[in-house]
Order: structure tokens, then C-alpha cells, then sequence
């Protein structure tokens, strides 16, 4: 699976840690999501959408860059 | 990677150390004899309680990671749980056959929980490694 999380961060200019503070979670765990290392729960990725005002969809995609 | 101490951290070293100090008390009393009848078998059970305390805080600690911290802690304890259980079972069957000292398992838990406390390490170092 892959995600435009980095993206998303970098055009809001947030740390991975002050990411990781919205969604209460570890920065390791934002940077092993960004990294691809590790997939977020529906419910994490449901946080990850409402945070960026984008559907699940328009983040994260089975294969391929994920098209808004 | 080391974990910076939290107050989890503080909670479980406490609970480590109040059992070990028990423990203390329990031998040096029942060297010098001065527990006996059912007050034995509550000294010698005095260490046990704080670990209680001590796996309560473990599971506190646990509830309070993120999805992913607990994945790896979960996949660290297999790995402990898979270390600890086989190396206890092959010097179990050693010690059967008399290839190595057969003490008595009272000699033996302080080992048994250091073997618990580096394999845990291990398997999280090992663990971590993948979604570094």
C-alpha cells in the first residue's frame, strides 16, 4: 500500500512529530507509515483523512500513487 | 533503540525492586530461621505480591501505546515467549539426562526472569529493526 502522507505533511510544513501529536501516536509509527513499513488501521487512516480533509482514498491506495 | 524512561518505566522498576528487596528479607529470615509454620509460607510468597503490581503496570503501559508499538511489543513477546520456553525445556531434558547441573527451580528463577528481561530486549530490538 502506498500513501501521500509525506506529502501532506510537507505542504502544512508539520514535523513527523507534530503529526504524530495530532493523531496521538508515536512519531516512529507516522514515520514507518510514510516509509510504507507499516499499514494504519481503518481507524488510524479514518484520524489520518478527517486530519487532512481528504477521503481514505485520495491518502492511500492498494498499488500506485493514490489520485485525489 | 532504548525507550526514554516514562513513568511507566519508573512504575515497573519500583515493582521490580520492592520484590527484590522481599525476596531479600525472605532469605535472610529464613536463614536465620526466624519464620516459621504459616508465617513461612508468607514471607516466602511476600515477593510475589509486588509483581503483581508489576504486570498491572506492564498492561497499563501496554493500553497505552499507539496501534503500531503494540504490534511490535506483541510480536517481541513471541519471540521472548519462544527463546525463554525453548531454552527452559532444552535444560529441562539436559538436566534429565544428567549432561547438566539439575538445581532446584528455586536456583533457578533469577535466571529464568533475566533470560525473560534479554529476550524481550532482543525480540523488540529485532522487531523495531523492520519498521525503522
Amino acid at each position: 500500500m502506498t500513501n501521500r502522507l509525506r506529502v501532506l505533511r510537507a505542504e502544512r510544513a508539520w514535523s513527523q512529530a507534530e503529526l504524530a501529536s495530532r493523531l496521538a501516536v508515536s512519531r516512529q509509527t507516522v514515520n514507518a507509515i510514510e516509509t510504507g513499513k507499516y499499514d494504519p488501521s481503518l481507524p488510524l487512516a479514518f484520524a489520518i483523512s478527517e486530519l487532512f480533509g481528504q477521503p481514505i482514498e485520495a491518502i492511500f491506495s492498494p498499488n500506485g500513487d493514490p489520485r485525489a | 533503540m532504548l525507550c526514554k524512561p516514562n513513568r511507566f518505566t519508573w512504575h515497573l522498576l519500583g515493582w521490580a525492586l520492592l520484590s527484590a528487596t522481599l525476596a531479600l528479607v525472605g532469605a535472610l529470615l529464613k536463614r536465620e530461621s526466624l519464620a516459621s509454620g504459616g508465617l513461612r509460607w508468607v514471607v516466602a510468597l511476600l515477593p510475589v505480591l509486588p509483581m503483581v503490581g508489576y504486570f498491572l503496570s506492564l498492561t497499563r503501559w501496554v493500553r497505552s501505546l499507539d496501534e503500531m508499538q503494540r504490534l511490535i511489543q506483541f510480536e517481541a513477546l513471541l519471540i521472548q515467549f519462544a527463546i525463554t520456553a525453548l531454552s527452559v525445556m532444552g535444560y529441562g531434558v539436559l538436566a534429565e539426562t544428567g549432561a547438566v547441573p539439575n538445581p532446584p527451580v528455586g536456583d533457578l528463577w533469577p535466571g529464568i526472569w533475566l533470560l525473560l528481561f534479554l529476550s524481550w530486549s532482543l525480540g523488540q530490538a529485532i522487531v523495531r529493526r523492520r519498521y525503522r
